[in-house]
């Protein structure tokens, strides 16, 4: 009875260290995963990472191999993946030659800054287009809204890339060209890595206008699609929660409807959306790729991209790795926002 | 709640207009102004490291030129002959084993140290001996100095190319010092890269200041460069897909495109200027040789009846403007090249009697070949469709098996292809690199032709490997190639066009076959 009590004392503490726990069970499940299919799929990274007249050198060959430890038994080749990882190295990059977290601590950065970006985009754009269109049921509002989720939803987002691209920068000129900032620039001191944040750090305000104008289309192209799902799933959490007795009875008893909205419909409405904004994080991780191809944004979908096609497995494993992570992060936060709006989570 | 909405609304339009004004309208980086003068070039990134000896992709052929300078180099387009770099003379022997250079005097690397003949046998012998990529292209070449200013290059028996491997980005020459301070050693366990990556040991026109291997390399003019100094202070190179390298270069974005196809530079606008060169790959067919892979294919008859079968035509109709049909697998620019009107014509008819003669029955093939891989903005598909559709009606069925190129290759290499559809771009601009093409080498290999399958043409080909001068070479290499055409395993298709857009301010663009563009070359209007 005594621990009982102890842990009913802590159950926020205790909901999370489960939650922890899980996480890293999964993190290692991912690294099989990661190591397994990148072994699997057909091809020689030998044959895809050297040229023509040096596959007819066994010497070179042989070489490569040991030199990336391709020599060695599959087995043993994870054992030394999984013990380089709890050593905090990745292994190294067949492509770039170079440490793969080397690469990803560039590349991560770019992708954050965008991701960051297309994410508060949605989440701002998404649950306020959701709850106008529940507040307006029916009517035009809700009906062009209804119109621009579904856009958002059902459009690719390299052809909308490729459109954004042609159509705002090409035609109307209003946005600039490929990349982070202006290719006449010098970016900023990398403090986090972020071009804008950088730039406002450290008060270089012509290249902090530069990376803003350069986020801003692939960043709202990279939203549209959440943009588009959160629309949808707030409203009808939000409808949801308006026909609720207690939302009824706020009203009546003549509080105001932006207390009511805010404090009585939003908070209840959030586990969904909550729930929608982790999942979608996922999927817009996974549009990266072919928007930042489109938009030459030196991000981890490039590397990802580059290091597929040339089998570049320590590569491709770091980077199925930091996705993963990054996505159970994303998830756990989720799950303590749950446990933090709706106290009955934790103690399930 | 209006007004925080009006607030959201106005804060938004702000950033909209903030974005807009601060970058949409960005301009030009001054491809012809006078300030700052930077040149961006947009292309597809081909790059995998910034140490020249290890140097062997076209992106990072075009950086190593301009960072590094080799002995030899060749004049703008004309790859026939080898002319002066950091060598201010050469001269091959009688017997074609010994080339001796008389080293320049005055050259000095970035760091203003000059350029000695002890750094010229380190970075040969370095790039020799770690075992990278471009290894080959020295195997068997002794490097030593005969006193201060002359080099020696010995080969075990007559190497007449030697003086057209030299001018290769991936023999440029390194400050041995400073890259032995940093892990540079002439064997396997060199540990140069990581630095090279980041820094210029060369004496080349440019410098490195930035290295990316994914997103984008900036050089910067190379202030104490002893010749002519190049006319843009900076150059950016940047990774950019060539739909977008397209839109970059016609608003102005960029100056230079390097990977537009046929299609995407029609109909460009007059500001610009559109080079379209065939380039020096060679588009072609291969019918595998080995029984065990193919009883159709290793028919004589059945090779004769593709090669009358392939519509030429239509496939440098496929390719666009500036393509040309390959009449045998050494490209046109090349010594030993053979004549167009020597090219194989289509004859249907002919086609149909030499399927008849083979004795095959409504013959079956698979067609393999690299799925996402573009040669010059030229993808495979089309040409395996075309190719397809034209064996048809002579009475050859082709099934397509397309595969991701790392898949593709691993059958291509190991010589298990019935038919494969690949190009061969040169590794260096000389006919003996094709003698690869030939019984037993390594692209005769992957057609399953085994050393004595062919022994007129093996002769042939053994013979040419020894010629030396220029006239007597370029008869012996169409003699093997006239033998190849009417013998081998290979159905040279087309060499595709290599379309090159740049701003109308950007002077001396040459494509070349071996570096594509060299940056410095490039002047303002």
């Amino acid at each position: 009875m005594k621990t009982t009590g102890t842990r009913a004392r802590h159950p926020l503490a205790r909901f999370l260290i489960r939650r922890i726990l899980i996480a890293l069970l999964l993190a290692w499940g991912i690294t099989l995963v990661t190591f397994v299919l990148t072994n699997m799929v057909p091809g020689d990274p030998v044959a895809a990472n050297l040229g023509q007249r040096a596959l007819g050198d066994p010497a070179i060959v042989a070489q490569w191999k040991a030199e990336h430890g391709l020599d060695k038994p599959l087995p043993e080749q994870y054992l030394l993946h999984l013990q380089g990882i709890l050593q905090g190295d990745l292994g190294t990059s067949q492509q770039s030659h170079r440490p793969v977290g080397d690469d990803l601590a560039a590349f991560v950065p770019a992708t954050l800054e965008l991701a960051g970006a297309a994410i508060l985009i949605s989440l701002v754009l998404g649950v306020a287009f959701g709850v106008v269109a529940a507040l307006r049921r029916d009517r035009l509002p809700d009906h062009l809204l209804r119109v621009l989720s579904l856009i958002g939803i059902s459009v690719p987002t390299f052809w909308l890339a490729l459109l954004a691209f042609y159509v705002f920068f090409y035609r109307l000129q209003l946005t600039p060209g490929s990349g982070r900032i202006d290719p006449g620039m010098t970016a900023p001191g990398p403090i986090t890595g972020l071009h804008t944040l950088d730039a406002a750090l450290t008060g270089q305000w012509d290249v902090f206008a530069s990376a803003v104008g350069h986020l801003i289309t692939p960043a709202l192209v990279l939203a549209l699609y959440t943009i588009g799902l959160l629309t949808r799933f707030t409203r009808s959490a939000v409808l949801e929660v308006l026909g609720q007795d207690y939302v009824r009875a706020a009203r009546a008893k003549g509080l105001p409807g932006r207390t009511v909205l805010f404090r009585y419909v939003l908070r209840s409405a959030l586990v969904p959306i909550i729930t929608v904004a982790g999942l979608a994080f996922g999927s817009l991780l996974s549009g990266t790729v072919l928007v930042e191809a489109i938009f030459a944004w030196p991000g981890v979908g490039q590397y990802a991209y580059k290091s597929a096609t040339s089998l570049d497995l320590p590569a491709v494993m770091g980077v199925g790795l930091v996705v993963g992570v990054v996505y159970l992060i994303i998830n756990l936060i989720v799950d303590v926002l749950y446990g933090i709006i709706d106290p009955r989570v934790r103690l399930q | 709640m209006a007004t925080r909405s009006q607030t959201a609304a106005v804060l938004l339009a702000g950033a909209l207009a903030l974005a807009a004004c601060g970058s949409g309208g960005s301009k030009t980086p001054a491809a012809g102004g006078a300030a700052g003068k930077t040149l961006v070039i947009d292309t597809s990134f081909d790059l995998k490291t910034g140490d020249p000896g290890r140097t062997y992709e076209p992106t990072g052929l075009i950086i190593g030129k301009a960072a590094y300078e080799t002995l030899l180099t060749f004049d703008g387009a004309d790859v026939t002959k080898p002319v002066p770099a950091l060598a201010e003379s050469y001269e091959l022997s009688q017997d074609g084993k010994t080339l001796t250079l008389k080293l320049k005097q005055g050259a000095v690397f970035a760091d203003g140290s000059p350029v000695t003949a002890d750094d010229v046998v380190f970075s040969l012998t370095r790039v020799r001996d770690m075992k990278g990529t471009p290894s080959f292209l020295l195997d068997g070449v002794e490097v030593a100095k005969d006193g201060d200013s002359t080099i020696k290059l010995t080969s075990k028996a007559a190497n007449p190319a030697l003086p057209f491997i030299l001018p290769n980005p991936a023999l440029g020459i390194i400050n041995s010092k400073v890259a032995q301070q940093h892990g540079a050693t002439t064997d396997a366990k060199d540990k140069a890269e990581q630095y090279l990556n980041s820094a210029s040991l060369g004496s080349g026109p440019y410098a490195i200041e930035s290295f990316n291997v994914s997103s984008q390399v900036v050089l910067k003019a190379n202030p104490k460069y002893y010749g002519t100094k190049p006319a843009y202070d900076k150059v950016v190179i940047r990774n950019v897909e060539a739909a977008t390298q397209k839109l970059n270069v016609q608003r102005g974005d960029s100056q230079v495109a390097l990977n537009l196809s046929g299609d995407q530079v029609t109909g460009m606008p007059n500001t610009l200027q559109v080079k379209k060169t065939a380039s020096a790959n060679v588009i072609f067919l291969l019918a595998n040789q080995d029984s065990a892979i193919s009883k159709t294919t290793t028919n004589a008859k059945f090779v004769e009846a593709v090669r009358k079968g392939v519509d030429y035509a239509g496939l440098l109709e496929l390719a666009g403007e500036g393509s040309t049909q390959a009449p045998g697998v050494i490209p046109s620019q090349l010594l030993g090249a053979l004549p167009a009107d020597q090219a194989a014509k289509r004859d249907v008819e002919g086609a149909k009697a030499a399927l008849a003669a083979s004795g095959l029955s409504n013959p079956s093939v698979k067609l393999e070949y690299p799925s996402e891989l573009t040669v010059n903005g030229l993808s495979f598909q089309p040409l395996a469709e075309r190719i397809q559709a034209n064996l048809k009606e002579v009475g050859i069925t082709v099934e397509l098996a397309p595969a991701p190129v790392a898949t593709a290759l691993d059958n291509y290499r190991n010589g298990k292809e019935e038919m494969g559809l690949w190009y061969w771009g040169p590794d260096y601009p000389d006919p003996s690199d094709y003698l690869a093409f030939l019984p037993g080498k390594t692209v005769g290999l992957r057609a399953g032709w085994k050393p004595g399958a062919a022994k007129e043409i093996e002769a042939a080909g053994d013979k040419a490997a020894v010629t030396i001068g220029d006239d007597a070479r370029k008869t012996v290499y169409r003699d093997v190639q006239t033998k190849l055409n009417a013998g081998g395993p290979f159905v040279p298709l087309i060499q595709p066009s290599q379309n090159i857009v740049t701003a109308a301010t950007v002077t001396g663009l040459e494509y070349h076959p071996v570096w594509t563009v060299d940056v410095a070359d490039l002047g303002v209007k």
